[in-house]
């Protein structure tokens, strides 16, 4: 379990993250999602123990992560550009992180090369982008972490990789309970495997949700009436984030309750109307939009 | 087994129940049969364990399917909560096509005397859904 309290952190003046409560429990995946500059790197390293808080506590199972070994063997955390030692070969890289990691499993790291058919002995820096990431996924899967931490991992692997490292992913949660913390700008790519979502914006945490109820928790509506116009009463009761006219069909974003919803609009008797969930991306733009952050900005 | 739709809108938790309940209500598994583990599912759809096992207890919840501790889980036999959920069903389906049919200014009455026939011809001959 990941806890976060109050956490605070500051460089020179800049605040770049205040009082963030975050809670990560053991085997979900957390999709860490937020604008620009919003702090997720920053909460990122402070998770991994790279930075440290200026106020608050950050603790993995109750025990204080930074410049706690014991704690930090059980992290791997690959960064938004993996790093790796000039001129090491992947095989030099595994010894390395063989060395630091005691659960680190050699014969599953021979597998994974095997699978992913890397040359073991060819330097790291002379490899594509993509590749060195998929290195980087082989020797963190290797080592096999309690806590795996992705900065933008899938960035730069052509979709049949993405796959494969999904599934791998995937396997590890499900057979040793790994818990895994993404951080993405790519919400379509995180939608499918996250059931935990954080939405950081300009250092604080806005939101922290199973990702389930943040989609059941607002809807698209779209509806049409007889007379052109929805009544007022039915606005003033929904009271939706967002209202768009596109002909005669009125777009709503509504937060609530799906049957109370259904129940309210049907009683006004629309021609049309129609309810759906919304994409983890279309949540993220309104939930922003409603604190002011202009959407043409977002837009992934 | 199946696929589910990660383009759609709809939450994936809530595919795999609508799935689930199909593949059991057209006994594509059978009653007291194994579901797969939720290792398996997850790594077969590369999806989220955490999120299968949500939908298995929901399955449960709803007595479609019921879990042997240490087992895992199976087919719940009792057929009376596949028909309450197709008689739910349909009523759904009904309930669309009776407002199309209002809307397209077919008058109530006129939709009341239907039933009330095809009601009365149910008893003569074969029955219909």
């Amino acid at each position: 379990m990941i806890e976060m309290r109050e956490v605070s952190k500051k460089f020179d003046r800049f605040t770049a993250l205040e009082k963030v409560n975050l809670s990560i429990q053991k085997g979900s995946i957390y999709g860490l999602i937020g604008s620009n500059g919003a702090g997720k790197t920053t909460l990122i390293k402070l998770l991994a123990g790279i930075y440290l808080q200026d106020f608050g506590e950050v603790t993995i199972n109750t025990e204080p992560v930074y410049e706690n070994i014991g704690i930090k063997q059980k992290i791997f955390y690959i960064p938004d550009q993996p790093y790796f030692f000039s001129q090491y070969t992947t095989k030099q890289m595994a010894r390395f992180y063989k060395s630091c990691y005691p659960s680190w499993e050699e014969d599953r790291f021979q597998r994974l090369a095997e699978q992913f058919e890397v040359n073991l002995n060819q330097k790291i820096h002379t490899f594509s982008k993509g590749w060195q990431r998929q290195i980087a996924f082989i020797l963190a899967l290797s080592a096999n972490p309690e806590i795996l931490i992705l900065d933008e991992p899938l960035d730069g692997l052509d979709p049949v990789v993405r796959k494969k490292v999904k599934n791998l992913l995937i396997h590890d949660v499900a057979e040793r309970e790994m818990t895994i913390l993404i951080s993405s700008h790519n919400l379509r790519e995180i939608e499918d495997i996250c059931d935990y979502i954080g939405i950081i914006h300009k250092g604080t945490l806005l939101i922290e949700k199973e990702l389930d109820d943040l989609k059941a928790d607002i809807h698209k509506i779209q509806v049409a009436y007889k007379d052109g116009t929805p009544p007022d009463k039915l606005l003033l009761n929904l009271n939706p984030l967002h209202i768009e006219r596109r002909g005669s069909v009125y777009l709503f974003i509504v937060r609530g309750e799906e049957a109370a919803i259904t129940k309210q609009i049907r009683q006004t008797k629309p021609v049309l109307f129609d309810l759906l969930p919304l994409t983890l991306e279309e949540i993220f733009i309104y939930e922003m939009g409603d604190i002011g952050y202009a959407i043409k900005n977002v837009m992934v | 087994m199946f696929e589910l739709d990660m383009r759609s809108r709809k939450p994936i938790y809530e595919q795999l129940v609508d799935k689930m309940k199909e593949l059991i209500m057209n006994e594509v598994i059978k009653p007291d049969e194994q579901l797969p583990s939720v290792r398996t599912l997850a790594t077969e759809l590369t999806i989220n364990p955490n999120t299968i096992q949500k939908a298995y207890r929901e399955l449960e919840t709803q007595g479609f399917i019921y879990s042997i501790k240490g087992k895992g889980s199976f087919v719940n036999p009792n057929n009376q909560i596949k028909d309450l959920e197709k008689i739910d069903t349909v009523k759904k389906e009904l309930e669309k096509l009776v407002i199309e049919a209002l809307y397209l200014g077919i008058p109530a009455s006129q939709l009341i005397k239907l039933i009330e026939e095809l009601d009365a011809s149910k008893g003569g001959g074969e029955s219909n859904d």
